[in-house]
């Protein structure tokens, strides 16, 4: 769609996939991202995702669904979803507009996420997120 | 703003010191008239000067008229050659390319495109504009002949100006305004009167008719933009990334906390997202408040097809579409004032304030 630099990228990290965002992406460059990273769970048989969000602006309702729509999504293709590095402006923006995020899993950084994903995946009968 | 220095003036000690009283007095009379203090300074430098060396041929006692005689000389003599060079600066610039061949034509088409725009204007307009304009005939004489001030004179002389813009173009098009709105918004536009443009809604009307947009954009630059105003169009997802980004920016200039500019710029995409999904396009105007409180004002404006019912709207998890119903109501959350207005088939303003808390 656009040449110029990327704006996200997914790297492999053992059964992990660790998806970062660049800058401040538009709708449909979300939903590419989206699509992007639930393409490369089943190409990579990842067990887990850490999407790190920390260079996005804001998050407003559509990024935030979008973010919810991975995890579910990533849920149904056999992988735990974390979502790390949201800014503590980000995240007062987000319980303001009265966003539910329940269900996501997040951690404060990269560090946390990975160790979440390990203590997920090493306990089998986890309860169905 | 270097101190005069009289160096050797032959006016002597005493000359110099009573010219040195008259400093603010002179600052005063071309403060008064020329805007720029760079240009000021000079001049009261060059009206010092010839005072300074005229100091020993005045009377004592009349030296401060001379000043002030002088100092309007100066000014006067400043305006005369910037208007001089104005006049003849097409004839510095003038390198172009040998004629092309339709040059004439097209030049032919302009001055029968002027004199149609003329045959517009009401005979006084037109009497006056080519008495100032062509036969070079000041604003106060033409005042004296009409009964009336300079003032008043040059500022309906920009009116007619105004006029003859607008109607210059419509005729140069070969259109004619499909509404009765057009007229009275190209005119507001060409005459930079923005006090006029929020009368008409001259905003709405460029989104709606095409005529006007297109014609509109040679007479938007000539009104002074406001500096503090930063408009975003918005036709595609991009732009809602940079009508928040716009926002954020004005937001920090004002000196919001960085959550306030986060809230802000949530709030911005939330609306503007609206505006993409619902009316194609639009635009989103990001102003910059002093009264009552320093504060940020964001207007998004479309032309789209309207929200049949507002309030409903505004409820919690309402969605025409796959969202989460949080656009608007959660855009309301974040602000501190917040306003739609929507017409069916005609589009939808949201104007929404937050002010900058104490501190």
């Amino acid at each position: 769609m656009n040449g110029g630099p990327r704006l996200f990228s997914i790297l492999r990290q053992g059964p992990y996939l660790i998806a970062s965002i660049h800058t401040a992406l538009d709708d449909s460059q979300l939903v590419r991202f989206q699509q992007d990273l639930v393409e490369r769970i089943g190409s990579d048989r990842a067990r887990g995702v850490v999407i790190d969000v920390a260079a996005l602006d804001v998050l407003d309702s559509f990024a935030s669904r979008t973010l919810r729509d991975i995890g579910e999504m990533a849920r149904l293709r056999g992988a735990v979803t974390v979502i790390v590095g949201i800014q503590p402006d980000v995240a007062f923006a987000m319980v303001e507009l009265g966003m539910d995020t329940g269900r996501v899993v997040t951690a404060l950084d990269l560090e946390e996420g990975l160790a979440e994903l390990d203590s997920c995946l090493a306990a089998p009968p986890a309860p169905r997120t | 703003m270097a101190a005069v220095e009289p160096v050797g003036s032959p006016g002597g000690d005493c000359g110099s010191a009573d010219v040195a009283a008259l400093i603010p007095l002179v600052r005063r009379i071309v403060a008064s008239r020329v805007p720029d203090p760079a240009t000021a300074d000079d001049l009261v430098q060059e009206t010092l000067t010839r005072v300074l060396a005229a100091a020993g041929r005045v009377e004592p006692g009349m030296l401060e008229p001379y000043a002030i005689v002088t100092a309007r000389n100066v000014v006067t003599s400043m305006w005369r050659d910037q208007d001089r060079q104005r006049r003849h600066q097409h004839r510095v610039v003038d390198l172009r390319p040998p004629e092309a061949p339709d040059e004439d034509v097209l030049a032919r088409e302009d001055r029968a495109a002027v004199a149609e725009a003329l045959t517009r204007l009401s005979d006084r307009e037109r009497a006056t504009l080519l008495a100032h304009e062509v036969s070079g005939q000041d604003t106060r004489s033409l005042a004296a002949e009409l009964g009336s001030t300079a003032g008043a004179v040059a500022a309906q002389l920009n009116r007619t100006r105004a006029r003859l813009r607008v109607e210059y173009l419509l005729v140069s098009e070969r259109v004619e305004p499909p509404t009765e709105r057009c007229r009275p918004v190209l005119l507001a536009i060409s005459s930079g009167d923005r006090r006029r443009q929020r009368e008409v809604d001259a905003a709405r009307h460029l989104l709606e008719c095409g005529l006007c947009a297109r014609l509109s954009e040679p007479l938007v630059g000539r009104g002074r933009s406001r500096d503090d105003a930063v408009r975003v169009a918005v036709r595609t997802d991009a732009d809602v990334v940079a009508a928040r980004q716009a926002a954020r920016e004005v937001a920090t200039r004002l000196g919001f906390s960085t959550t306030d500019v986060t809230l802000i710029a949530t709030a911005v995409s939330e609306i503007t997202r609206n505006i993409v999904r619902f009316a194609d396009s639009g635009e989103v105007v990001v102003t910059e408040l002093q009264e009552p409180r320093r504060g940020i004002s964001i207007v998004a404006r479309d032309a789209g097809p309207g929200i049949p019912d507002v309030d409903q709207a505004l409820q919690d998890g309402y969605s025409t579409y796959h969202g989460l119903g949080l656009g608007l109501p959660g855009a309301r959350r974040l602000m501190d004032e917040f306003a739609v207005v929507s017409e069916t088939g005609r589009g939808t303003t949201v104007t929404m304030t937050k002010w900058r808390g104490e501190g």
